[in-house]
């Protein structure tokens, strides 16, 4: 066993926050010296991300990488990491934003630079975190915690409107996940008797899993049958509606879908361009992430109730998003807008629940993060040259600057889901997931339409910024993207051609997670065919008890005794 | 003789050697469309045009080696390679196929890098990459003096590429990589001069409306994937043994290739009619799952309506056609490879790809002939009065592919896809022709400004003569033979229960000819004949360089002797003879001919044409060339000056202006879309959402928090005069209480 073995996730998870500290010694007018040391940590993170990610067995066990030790054993929790397949392709979606947004920022940021990566590296911290987190509590933490960076980042390096947004985004998505604390400590005390009760994720599920099955048996038979449950399934069938509605809150607000959405466009067109990348290329999965992971196994019964309301929103938000970016002049607002559109289907997916649609949404979160963070990041750059958002104040930019139009229009045809990039693998499986799954048709018909209007309104704001003659003065002597600028895109778009024309090994490393979260899901629908124990069950590493993990330090019998 | 068929039948490469090179064919356009697009500025206007020369001309060779490939019977044994889907013996002839592995697979979905080449796709690769390299030697020339060359020669390599990958893909989801991919090529090719808005606004008007299509496309597709499964949950042995396979091994193939596989559509097609018996008929409802409730031959029926929209869309028929005319932005070697020759047959070529399950539905086949006709007819009169050559040449390709789709929605696939051939020659033909009248014109495109060209661009004349007498159906040439051969079918095939759509789209496709053959004629007359017009922007025309013209000469000559192909010279299996073509294709359409037979959905005519018919065709064309020949030579001169009845003005304006569809599309399409879009963010996202609800919850926060504030006054005398009147007032409650 090397230290890899059990650390390599806590390796990934702390490397920034170590470099934080190295960068909070310097002094803050080495702006040189901060910059390269962040960007050194994240890549070195990127390289241990990168690891992890291969040394995930997709044939292996559902969590993998674990590592356990006893924490606030008082209140069940225990400090308990590992990851699944989604979980650890969202942590190599995270770490490979992280170099390039420092790239990005180079010259974007010009105050407060050392407070700035400081911020950063704390933020990568606490998204590892929440993504490796086994336990509910310790989630809760990281995926609290998260907030402060990022409101930071959008009130003090953000545009003329930047407190305000910082403040909406803040109290916005607190307010979710407050609801959802009280309803992961009700969990707490409803899932067991004192003593086998835990916040560990592994026993959480399990011990629910029971109750669950009972509730769903009872949910399909005559009216009034669940009238004679008993224990914690009579518990769940009065309060975990409730219990849901306040996971699925939390999560809905991070999501966004619609109808809470209107944090994002206001935090996306104030935020600095790191702020924007990382918001739409990882905070955003929180809530889908949250979704998949708790809100639905832990009470597939409610969610299969809430499931229509549900799949309704995500449709809604899939053609309200794309109508809202048909109506806007800020081209910031039209891609936070299209975020929502992109994160509807990644919702459609989820609640589909069926392999194909699950997949379809995992690989639309990791697709929406490489082509949305590129254009955030590409409209970053004009953005620094011009300092206006408004499409009306460009035109004809391709005249002057042909390379970064050129990566604006791969980018695009990402963001379209044209066959052969990413986009399209995802969208395509999240489609046919839900023309497959037990939904109404219409719902995928109405989910297509987003086809048509993605592609009018990309387009749209393409010929309007990039085609046509140079109406503004301003505009003739803009300059092209330099070589910085270049080497920080060349990554996004060589992943567009990857992730579309070979998705299969990201896809092998999803799939069994995605079969597991249908099992689960399924559990509380009616008459599915109910899944062999073995994935719904979640099996994690067992508590090592304080004695065994002092062991290595106690010697095996009194030396005095020894020969 | 033996000789000679010995070596044409012994492939130089045998098919078992070449078929894993398939894959070459699409990549070398593509290795040519990233040198050139990457490193195009650098290499300079020589190399790039060597670059992307040799790429087409190495994907034509390799495509002449598989098309070779496919019509292998060295030894006497014919080319075969075994059927997925299909027993053992079970083997497709005459065709090649190489599976490079999985592309995506979830859940039992999967989609496999498979490349197929049969007699149908393998002459597909030779037009796209014949008439394809043809345009790119013209493309030399023609864009010498244009600075972005690389750029241009790296999309019109990427198109080749995509089209390349849309006719070989053996499963649609394939296929549709390249259909959205030519989509892709086309946009960025129309929009190629893009700092003249409205030709960049013409290509985004082409991709939206295409994705239009593409949204039915993929709805389509979701509901084969459902009807497949449906179908393998449904089927019993006799359904399997009918379409001569079993269970195991269709399932073997659906687990190996995916559902979409072109292969294991056309076993479900066999399967499906009521033939000898089985659990599963076109009446059959499905049982489970999404489709519950609705029968195999509903579903089928939406299904390929929905692949019909698809097809409208990129082939611009109605009610989508309106993108191609305005694609006549991008340069004139795009709108000939591009908007004539190949990438607008792409719907043609996917119902003669599905044929065996599109003969499933007569009425899905009545409502593709009838669209396929009126958007002919439609086409057809919108090009009588326009003025811009290149626009007539985009009208009459709209009218053009409307005749095959006639031919396809009739089930005579063979001559559609005759015709789509002889099509891309003589009408690449004319559009080169065009290209090289503006070129030699100073980019004069309207007629009524050019005129006596005969004189000055003799070569460009006299190809653009053959060519115009090709498309107007003129007797020894190609277009008479296989528009005629449309016709035939059409007349003499009758839908189930749906006899009267053979007359009436015979009769509508009289009408075309004629029509057809008027503004032909036309655009001919004012163009190069008469005297050259004072408006002209060039006193004088000067004849093209040879990278032009040479290209005319072979696709004038092409559109001659394909003609051969119509020619009823092969003997057919029951007696008689059967035009080559038909003969050709024989092994890709007779799965369809075998659905037909048992589901009695299409009553298929094997007669050949008789001479009366061929005159009748003959005598319209002639009549409409006459008409035009005398109002352009003899009537309209003699009329200039005299003032022109109201009635005919406002005729002909309506069709200068399109019947005003695009103004109607604008109107009751693209204003509401727009406006509810605006309407909804203002009121419900603004107002109600974040004004209303976000804001007024934080705004009822604050303003209580500041109501009670005023509580908080500090002032200990308050606290205690409201404890005594709480007090008091609950002494009050209590003394109620207990006196009632």
């Amino acid at each position: 066993m090397s230290f890899f073995d059990t650390h390599l996730l806590n390796v990934v998870i702390y490397l920034p926050l170590v470099f934080a500290a190295l960068v909070l010694m310097l002094p803050s007018t080495e702006h040189g010296q901060v910059r390269t040391i962040t960007f050194v940590g994240m890549l070195l993170d990127l390289v241990f991300g990168v690891w992890a990610y291969f040394r995930f067995e997709p044939s292996g066990a559902e969590f993998q990488m674990e590592f356990r030790v006893p924490w606030f054993q008082q209140f069940g929790m225990s400090y308990h990491l590992g990851v699944d397949g989604l979980a650890v392709s969202l942590l190599l979606l995270t770490v490979f934003l992280g170099p390039l947004v420092v790239l990005a920022s180079t010259t974007y940021i010009q105050h407060r630079i050392k407070e700035f990566h400081l911020a950063l590296l704390v933020l990568q911290t606490t998204m590892l975190g929440a993504l490796a987190s086994m336990d509910v509590l310790l989630f809760y933490i990281f995926f609290e915690a998260m907030l402060i960076p990022m409101y930071l980042m959008v009130g003090v390096w953000g545009a003329e409107d930047r407190r305000m947004a910082a403040v909406k985004f803040f109290l916005y998505t607190l307010v979710g996940s407050l609801l959802m604390l009280v309803a992961i400590v009700a969990l707490y005390f409803v899932s067991g008797a004192p003593g086998t009760r835990s916040f560990d994720y592994g026993t959480l599920y399990n011990n629910l899993l029971g109750a669950n099955q009972q509730l769903a048996a009872c949910a399909s038979g005559p009216e009034g049958a669940c009238a004679s449950l008993t224990g914690l399934a009579a518990t769940l069938h009065t309060y975990g509606p409730w219990m849901f509605a306040a996971f699925a809150l939390a999560f809905a607000i991070k999501v966004p879908m619609w109808p809470v959405h209107t944090w994002l466009p206001d935090a996306h067109v104030q935020a600095p361009v790191a702020g924007s990348m990382i918001l739409a290329g990882v905070m955003l999965k929180m809530g889908t992430y949250g979704f998949w992971r708790f809100a639905i196994p832990l009470f597939p019964v409610a969610a299969q109730a809430a499931r229509p309301f549900l799949a309704v929103l995500a449709v809604i938000g899939i053609v309200y998003g794309a109508l809202m970016c048909l109506a806007q002049r800020d081209i910031k607002k039209l891609i936070a807008y299209s975020s929502v559109s992109h994160l509807g289907y990644c919702m459609l997916g989820l609640l589909a629940v069926t392999s194909e649609g699950a997949t379809g949404s995992a690989y639309q979160m990791l697709n929406h993060g490489v082509s949305t963070g590129a254009l955030f990041l590409l409209f970053g750059f004009l953005y620094e040259r011009r300092h206006t958002r408004l499409m009306s104040d460009y035109g004809g930019i391709a005249k002057v600057m042909p390379v970064f139009t050129a990566a604006f229009v791969i980018i695009t045809f990402s963001s379209v889901a044209v066959p052969g990039t990413n986009g399209f693998i995802g969208e395509f499986l999240v489609l046919m997931g839900t023309f497959k799954s037990t939904l109404p048709l219409g719902f995928g018909a109405f989910a297509t339409l987003g086809v048509i209007l993605g592609a009018a309104y990309m387009l749209w704001m393409v010929q309007k910024v990039f085609f046509g003659g140079i109406t503004h003065r301003e505009n003739q002597h803009l300059r092209d993207m330099n070589i910085r600028e270049m080497l920080t895109t060349a990554p996004f778009i060589v992943l567009v051609a990857v992730m579309g024309l070979m998705p299969q090994p990201f896809l092998d490393r999803l799939a069994p997670s995605t079969d597991r979260y249908v099992a689960r899901a399924s559990v509380g629908a009616p008459g599915a065919l109910q899944a062999k124990d073995d994935q719904l069950r979640v099996e994690v590493m067992s508590l090592p008890s304080t004695a065994a993990a002092a062991r290595p330090s106690v010697p095996a019998a009194p030396l005095a005794a020894r020969e | 003789m033996d000789g000679i068929v010995e070596f044409f039948r012994t492939a130089p490469i045998p098919p078992e050697v070449f078929s894993p090179s398939l894959g070459l064919i699409i990549l070398l356009p593509l290795l040519g469309a990233f040198v050139c697009g990457v490193f195009g500025k650098w290499l300079g206007r020589a190399n790039v045009h060597l670059v992307a020369c040799s790429a087409i001309a190495g994907a034509f060779v390799l495509s002449l080696m598989a098309f070779w490939a496919t019509s292998d019977a060295a030894g006497g044994r014919v080319v075969s390679m075994p059927n997925a889907f299909g027993l053992d013996r079970d083997v497709v002839r005459y065709a090649i196929a190489h599976d490079y592995g999985t592309w995506f697979a979830a859940g039992d979905f999967r989609v496999n890098f498979g490349l197929l080449v049969d007699h149908l796709s393998g002459i597909l690769l030779l037009v796209i990459t014949g008439v394809g390299f043809l345009i790119h030697l013209y493309s030399t020339s023609y864009m010498e003096h244009d600075d972005g060359y690389w750029r241009f020669f790296a999309y019109l390599n990427l198109f080749v590429a995509a089209m390349l990958t849309l006719v070989m893909a053996d499963n649609l989801v394939l296929l549709f990589v390249g259909w959205e991919g030519v989509g892709m090529a086309s946009y960025l090719l129309i929009g190629f001069w893009y700092t003249d808005s409205a030709k960049a606004w013409a290509g985004r008007k082409a991709f939206v409306t295409n994705r239009i299509g593409d949204f039915a496309f993929l709805i389509g597709t979701f509901l084969l994937i459902l009807t497949v499964s449906a179908f393998n949950r449904q089927a019993d042995a006799r359904d399997y043994a009918v379409a001569g396979t079993s269970r195991a091994r269709y399932e073997q193939g659906l687990s190996e290739k995916g559902p979409v596989t072109f292969k294991g559509l056309e076993k479900m097609a066999l399967a499906l009619p009521e033939g000898m018996g089985g659990a599963v008929s076109l009446e059959t409802p499905i049982e489970a799952g999404p489709l519950s409730g609705y029968t195999f031959g509903g579903v089928m029926t939406a299904t390929m309506l929905l692949f019909l929209l698809g097809a409208a869309g990129k082939s611009a028929q109605l009610p989508l056609y309106v993108w191609l005319p305005d694609a006549m932005a991008g340069p004139t070697p795009v709108s000939a490879l591009i908007h004539a020759a190949t990438m607008v047959t792409a719907g043609v070529y996917l119902f003669c790809r599905m044929s065996s399950l599109l003969v499933l539905s007569p009425t899905a086949m009545a409502t593709i002939a009838i669209v396929g006709a009126l958007t002919s007819l439609l086409a057809a009169l919108i090009a009588f009065a326009q003025d811009d050559i290149k626009k007539v040449l985009a009208y009459s390709t709209v009218s053009q592919l409307g005749i095959m789709f006639m031919g396809v929605g009739m089930g005579v696939f063979w001559a559609a896809a005759l015709h789509l051939v002889t099509h891309a020659c003589f009408k690449a033909c004319l559009f080169l022709g065009a290209g090289s009248v503006m070129h030699g014109n100073g980019d004069e495109t309207d007629i009524k400004k050019l005129g006596g060209l005969w004189k000055e661009q003799k070569w460009t004349h006299a190809t653009f003569l053959v060519s115009t007498l090709a498309i107007t159906g003129i007797i020894p040439l190609s277009g008479f033979f296989s528009k005629d051969a449309v016709f035939h079918g059409v007349h003499h095939n009758h839908l189930h229960e749906l006899h009267w759509v053979s007359g009436l789209v015979y009769a509508l496709g009289l009408v075309i000819t004629a029509c057809t053959a008027f503004y032909m004629s036309r655009v001919y007359l004012l163009t190069f004949t008469g005297r050259r017009s004072p408006e002209a922007k060039v006193a004088h025309a000067h004849e093209s360089a040879w990278h032009m013209t040479l290209p005319l000469v072979i696709l004038a000559f092409l559109s001659i002797v394909t003609l051969v192909y119509a020619l009823p010279l092969m003997p057919r299996s029951g007696g008689g003879f059967q035009p080559v073509f038909e003969n050709f294709l024989s092994p890709v359409l007779r799965p369809a001919e075998a659905v037909a037979r048992t589901a009695k959905t299409v009553a298929l005519d094997t007669s050949s044409p008789a001479f009366v018919d061929y005159l009748i065709a003959w005598m319209v064309a002639l009549s409409g060339g006459a008409t035009a020949a005398f109002l352009y030579l003899k009537f309209f001169p003699a009329q200039v000056g005299k003032p022109v009845p109201a009635f005919a003005r406002a005729v002909r304006r309506t069709a200068q202006n399109k019947f005003y569809v695009d103004e109607l599309y604008e109107f009751i399409l693209i204003r509401p879309v727009k406006f509810v879009a605006f309407i909804l963010f203002r009121v419900v996202d603004a107002l109600v959402i974040d004004t209303v609800l976000v804001r007024g919850t934080a705004y009822v926060t604050e303003k209580v928090g500041f109501g009670l504030r005023r509580l908080q006054t500090g002032d200990a005398q308050a606290y205690a005069a409201i404890m005594a009147l709480a007090i008091l007032g609950g002494a009050v409650y209590a003394l109620l209480q207990v006196l009632s």
